[in-house]
């Protein structure tokens, strides 16, 4: 069963000169479930804008997305907002944590909109917060974190509200190779312990050990075959 | 809910925004409870003659009149007797009046002569409460008086003995201390038909001077202008007249002084909608995190509304205590009493509430329209 679905899928940016970029062009792509895909692509190939229409951030400009059997292309705002809330969760490059709350009030801000009794919502953060290895540090804010427990935390965040599809954007962009390796093990096996599925986007080779499947994306189309070179490995 | 706890926290980080929204808070409450409590501080304490006699309007019928000082300086001004009691009569029935009273007063060398009704016993130059040894007048006493207990202390009068004015005896029946606040201070009071047959001139029927009570304070002014408008050459003395004179400071009324308040809490509502646009559009990134992690347009409104509510909340607690500290410290100067008054109180509250709210419209709304995509590319 395909957990994601996506048709002709384009989104055009117009330009305020009269012209255009068509950052995703006519993409095709299906997902099966409990899926590791991984897309490489140079910077400005499109990749975050996929991951944008695929998590219902973005709005495509034409072609249909469904993801977990909801058709991303009918819904309207406040739809998107309870498809972000219940089945996909994100991992930024920047880490994207609320700099003005601790460890454990960014991971309940993810689950504040859903109604959740705060006792439980704590109680949920705290272990999720000790999944990702950050038991002893909950209470610390993101800037007295280092890159890994930021991204940890950005993680635990995305685990919240049991996804269904996890969407990570250049999860290891701003890591060292040991803490990326780190990052993307814990994705993968906690994802994997789940049954998740998920769609990373990243330049990071060893995310080849983690991957059931690797598409390379360039001028907004896939292509299955990677050029020589492409992944390499991020200076340590 | 962690966007309370979310909002603290951001007023918190931006300290000096949040500490100028809140000024700008404070300053408005602060004007109006200052101003307001001042300037009933201050009305209180100009009105303090005229309530001394259970009056709020006293016309008298004279050249004009610059009052100065305090005690019988309006006997310095007078004479001539031109209200006859039927235009006493014709007062009473004044839309607005509830009571006209006539008082005759007459000066001869330094003491103060003056005839009362005794059955007005509310609003007159004396009253029963004003009796501190004997009795008050009765309406059919004839050649009895009643005398100023310092006059008496200095005469060697007392009860039972007589007091002479004018060539005629007057058997002294009280002693009455009244309060160099009342502007009709006297020596010596009498009936007033007694006091009107007393007088060199054909007195009979007459009176110089009308006390009037009204029956809504807040209209002394508009029926002062009917009174003279009907009795053009009487002159009326008002609290305010008594401010105006009696000090220099100037007062300003009661509703100028919510008009203020309100013209700066536009001013205020402006500020602080500004500061919040600056605050989110430095928090656009943070808007789109929150929405791609399942916030509503709702969630982000009423966490940008939270703030500047609180910011309104804040400032309108700190600016009610700072305005009654400013309206003590000008009623103090002026020898007036600070009166806390919790709708003044509320009603300040209220406005920076309101204002709070009114500025945290605009900006929550710029912020949830915002597509989480757009917002994420935010640097």
């Amino acid at each position: 069963m395909n957990v994601i679905e996506a048709q002709n899928l384009s989104r055009i940016y117009r330009l305020k000169n009269g012209g255009e970029v068509k950052a995703v062009d006519n993409v095709n792509l299906l997902v099966p479930e409990g899926q590791f895909l991984t897309i490489i692509g140079a910077s400005g190939s499109g990749k975050t804008t996929l991951l944008n229409l695929l998590g219902g951030l973005d709005k495509p400009t034409a072609g249909r997305i469904v993801v977990e059997g909801v058709d991303l292309s009918d819904l309207g705002e406040e739809a998107l907002v309870r498809f972000r809330r219940k089945k996909v969760g994100f991992v930024f490059q920047a880490f994207n944590l609320i700099p003005t709350l601790t460890a454990v009030e960014n991971v309940e801000a993810a689950l504040a909109p859903t109604g959740m009794p705060k006792a439980e919502r704590f109680e949920r953060s705290m272990s999720l917060l000790e999944l990702v290895g950050l038991k002893g540090q909950v209470d610390r804010l993101p800037v007295a974190l280092s890159a890994g427990e930021q991204q940890r935390v950005a993680i635990a965040r995305a685990f919240a509200n049991e996804p269904q599809v996890l969407l990570l954007d250049e999860p290891t962009g701003n890591l060292d190779t040991v803490t990326g390796k780190e990052i993307m093990r814990l994705c993968h096996k906690a994802s994997k312990e789940r049954g998740q599925t998920v769609v990373a986007v990243t330049h990071a080779g060893y995310v080849k050990e983690y991957t059931d499947r690797l598409l390379y994306m360039k001028d907004g189309k896939f292509s299955n075959t990677v050029p020589e070179g492409e992944l390499e490995e991020p200076v340590s | 809910m962690i966007t309370h706890v979310y909002a603290l926290k951001e007023m918190r980080r931006r300290k000096y925004r949040t500490a100028t929204n809140i000024a700008g808070f404070v300053i408005v409450v602060a004007t109006l409870v200052a101003l307001v409590t001042t300037a009933r501080g201050w009305e209180a304490v100009t009105a303090a003659p005229l309530k001394e006699i259970g009056t709020d309007l006293i016309m008298i019928y004279s050249a004009p009149v610059v009052p100065s000082g305090y005690g019988c300086y309006i006997a310095n001004h007078l004479f001539s007797y031109p209200f006859n009691q039927n235009n006493l009569v014709e007062m009473a029935n004044v839309a607005g009046v509830d009571r006209a009273v006539p008082v005759l007063m007459h000066r001869m060398g330094a003491i103060v002569f003056t005839g009362i009704d005794p059955c007005e016993t509310e609003t007159n130059a004396v009253l029963p409460k004003n009796v501190v040894e004997g009795r008050y007048l009765a309406p059919d006493d004839g050649a009895v008086a009643l005398v100023d207990r310092e006059y008496a202390r200095l005469n060697n009068l007392t009860v039972g003995s007589n007091v002479v004015y004018m060539e005629v005896e007057y058997e002294v029946v009280g002693l009455v201390n009244v309060d160099a606040a009342n502007i009709l201070e006297s020596h010596i009071y009498v009936t007033l038909p007694v006091c009107q047959k007393a007088l060199p001139e054909d007195s009979t029927g007459l009176a110089n001077i009308a006390l009037i009570s009204v029956s809504d304070p807040r209209k002394v002014d508009e029926v002062s202008e009917e009174l003279v408008s009907r009795w053009p050459r009487a002159t009326p003395i008002t609290a305010s007249d008594l401010a105006a004179t009696t000090s220099g400071v100037l007062t300003i009324g009661e509703e100028t002084a919510w008009n203020i308040s309100i013209a700066l809490a536009v001013v205020a509502v402006l500020f602080t909608i500004r500061s919040q646009l600056a605050a989110v559009s430095e928090r656009t990134r943070e808007i789109g995190i929150l929405k791609a992690i399942g916030w509503s347009r709702s969630d982000v409104v009423s966490q940008i509304f939270i703030e500047s509510t609180l910011q309104g909340a804040i400032g309108g607690i700190l600016g009610g205590a700072v305005g009654y500290g400013f309206a003590w410290y000008f009623l103090s100067t002026m020898g007036g009493f600070l009166a806390v008054d919790p709708v003044v109180l509320a009603a300040g509250f209220g406005i920076a509430l309101i204002s709070g709210v009114a500025a945290g419209i605009y900006p929550s709304w710029r912020a949830a329209r915002l597509t989480p995509a757009e917002a994420l590319r935010a640097v």
